[in-house]
């Protein structure tokens, strides 16, 4: 009984320190930020100290137009992650449990993927101005392809034999794709959400900035036009923020629904949870 | 859990018979509601100023401003008819004009002061360049916030004013922002500037060696808000609706600059300490025809647009 306890005992320590680790890099990391402005290494006028920059941001939490910016960003992220997940795994599924249809779409796939999604810009302010449609047009093409791919992966990897089995046991299309390859893409999934996510974010604010679509972007654009460099640098900081949650987010989502799968499982046996 | 999907479903039932029972409760007589794009500078002040003063509710126009920092997108948004107004300048529209778009200017937007030495737009350089005029910028590189745009009718303007060689000017895009921290670094050797930047190069130590607004043509037009022809030949009551608010707005933030520098950091990211010093354009409340023939003019001149502009078309 012992053994294990002091196992799970230094497995947590080990945790912690690897988490004060982060918190140190962190600290240190912003004891730069403070410093090199300071030090007139570069003008304080075009980076301001951290403390100027934190001043700032304290500023900003207080104006509605923050809120409103935060809300704006995070609407367009994650309607344009849910648009991607379910386009993306319908269509991966659908191509994926055929053969001619993997075959017939393999090269466009690949053609289309590579594209840029910034590239597309002058055609969604074409289409739709500066509306959240243009950031959905950028955010659901970046991230549309991180679920396809791994999910086409998954499907592809699904056991032969399993497949045959349950097709033998004469399992209905449903019931395959429900018993059979869906536990198997589950893991790839996972993994398409999480680039899928961090992705949707990067190019929700890369458009409101260059489209000036409103959220988050457009603050850091408009800050920066108004020569309000400090809130400017707030507005980053925030958007980094964001992306730190959204990918705890991400982590936390697949360990709770792969948490019957081998890897998760032996991971979390190991640290005690 | 089937609780609290069925309080969501209600909850979104809820939402829907709001969003249907909005129309009903509106007027009958609702006041006509306008999308309109412009930029968050200084120049934008007297639309925000007539709307806080009812200048435009008086005329039964509901308008809904947004802004949009390059302005790249106010065009195509005008086009296409989710704008239905816009703020421009007038290059910007001659070359769309050239390229088979139809816009009429509605409204005068913003002019030069006409002022040399006191102008919301000039082109500076650091405090110890040896350039000290116009036309020292002869050979030398220049940077503007857009290429092929106004800023070098602008600066070509100036240094032939000056009897300087305006074909030896070269030029590289810098956005505004970043020109005081370029100069600073001695990353360029000039930069073409509006305001706020101008206050804060100056500010900052770098010097004014042009106002060259002045030398395209006195108090020259420099922007103006404009429509689709398609739209104001649809809409003839509320184009003279929205001129008539405009004329007032313009009237009123010409005459008003202690209010104009209180609206300024309401709708740009300007600080009111900056706000406070920065030379402001004047709004004259009737089109500038011969200094828009002259802006025109100096395009073609500089090739900006491939030929000669139609200024009775703009401004019919």
């Amino acid at each position: 009984m012992s053994a294990p306890t002091t196992n799970v005992r230094a497995k947590t320590s080990a945790r912690t320190i690897v988490w004060l680790q982060g918190l140190a890099g962190l600290a240190g990391f912003a004891a730069l930020l403070e410093i090199v402005p300071r030090s007139g290494l570069v003008s304080p006028y075009y980076l301001p100290p951290l403390s100027t920059i934190m001043v700032a941001l304290f500023g900003e939490i207080h104006r509605a137009e923050f809120w409103s910016a935060l809300s704006d960003t995070l609407k367009a992220w994650a309607i344009g992650l849910a648009i991607s997940l379910v386009a993306g795994i319908l269509i991966s599924i659908a191509i994926g449990s055929s053969h001619v249809l993997r075959t017939l779409t393999h090269s466009t796939i690949e053609f289309l993927r590579p594209i840029p999604s910034v590239a597309l810009i002058p055609l969604a302010v074409l289409l739709f101005g500066s509306q959240i449609q243009s950031t959905l047009v950028l955010v659901v093409y970046a991230s549309f392809w991180q679920v396809l791919i791994q999910v086409l992966y998954g499907v592809q990897d699904v056991d032969p034999v399993a497949r045959e089995t349950a097709r033998s046991y004469g399992l209905g299309r449903w019931a395959q794709i429900r018993y059979v390859i869906w536990p198997t893409t589950l893991p790839y999934l996972m993994t398409g959400v999480r680039l899928a996510a961090a992705v949707a974010l990067i190019l929700a604010i890369t458009s409101e900035v260059a489209i000036d679509t409103q959220g988050l972007g457009k603050e850091i654009a408009d800050t920066e036009s108004g020569g309000a460099v400090a809130a400017m640098y707030a507005y980053l900081i925030v958007a980094g923020v964001i992306g730190v949650i959204v990918n705890l987010g991400a982590r936390a989502l697949e360990r709770r629904v792969l948490a019957w799968h081998p890897s998760i499982r032996l991971d979390s046996a190991e640290a005690g949870a | 859990m089937p609780i609290t999907r069925r309080k969501y479903l209600s909850s979104l039932a809820a939402t829907g018979a709001a969003a249907l029972a909005a129309p009903m409760v509106s007027p009958a007589r609702a006041a006509d509601k306008l999308s309109i794009a412009v930029i968050p500078i200084a120049d934008c002040a007297p639309i925000y100023l007539g709307k806080a003063k009812g200048f435009f509710e008086k005329q039964n126009l509901d308008i809904e401003l947004s802004t949009q920092g390059g302005g790249a997108a106010i065009i195509p948004g005008v086009l296409s008819g989710q704008l239905q107004f816009g703020f421009s300048n007038v290059p910007s529209l001659l070359i769309a004009q050239t390229k088979g778009l139809k816009f009429i200017g509605i409204a005068p937007g913003v002019a030069s002061t006409g002022i040399s030495g006191n102008d919301f737009c000039a082109t500076l350089v650091p405090g110890d360049s040896p350039i000290n005029s116009a036309k020292d910028l002869t050979g030398k590189t220049v940077a503007v916030n857009n290429l092929n745009n106004i800023g070098e009718v602008a600066v070509r303007a100036g240094v032939k004013a000056a009897g300087g060689d305006p074909k030896s000017v070269k030029y590289i895009e810098v956005p505004f922002p970043d020109m005081p921290a370029a100069l600073a670094d001695h990353h360029i050797e000039a930069g073409w500037m509006v305001e706020p930047f101008v206050t804060i190069a100056r500010s900052r130590g770098d010097k004014v060696v042009d106002w060259p607004f002045v030398a395209i043509a006195p108090k020259v037009m420099i922007a103006i808000y404009f429509a689709s022809e398609q739209y104001a030949n649809a809409n003839p009551d509320i184009v003279k609706r929205f001129k008539a608010a405009m004329a007032e707005s313009l009237a009123y933030a010409d005459s008003h600059t202690d209010e104009v520098r209180q609206m300024i950091p309401t709708y740009t990211r300007i600080s009111p300490e900056v706000a406070g010093k920065i030379t402001l354009p004047i709004w004259p409340a009737e089109f500038n025809r011969p200094s828009i023939q002259a802006l025109a003019d100096d395009s073609l001149e500089v090739g900006l647009i491939s030929k000669k502009a139609d200024v009775a078309a703009l401004l019919p």
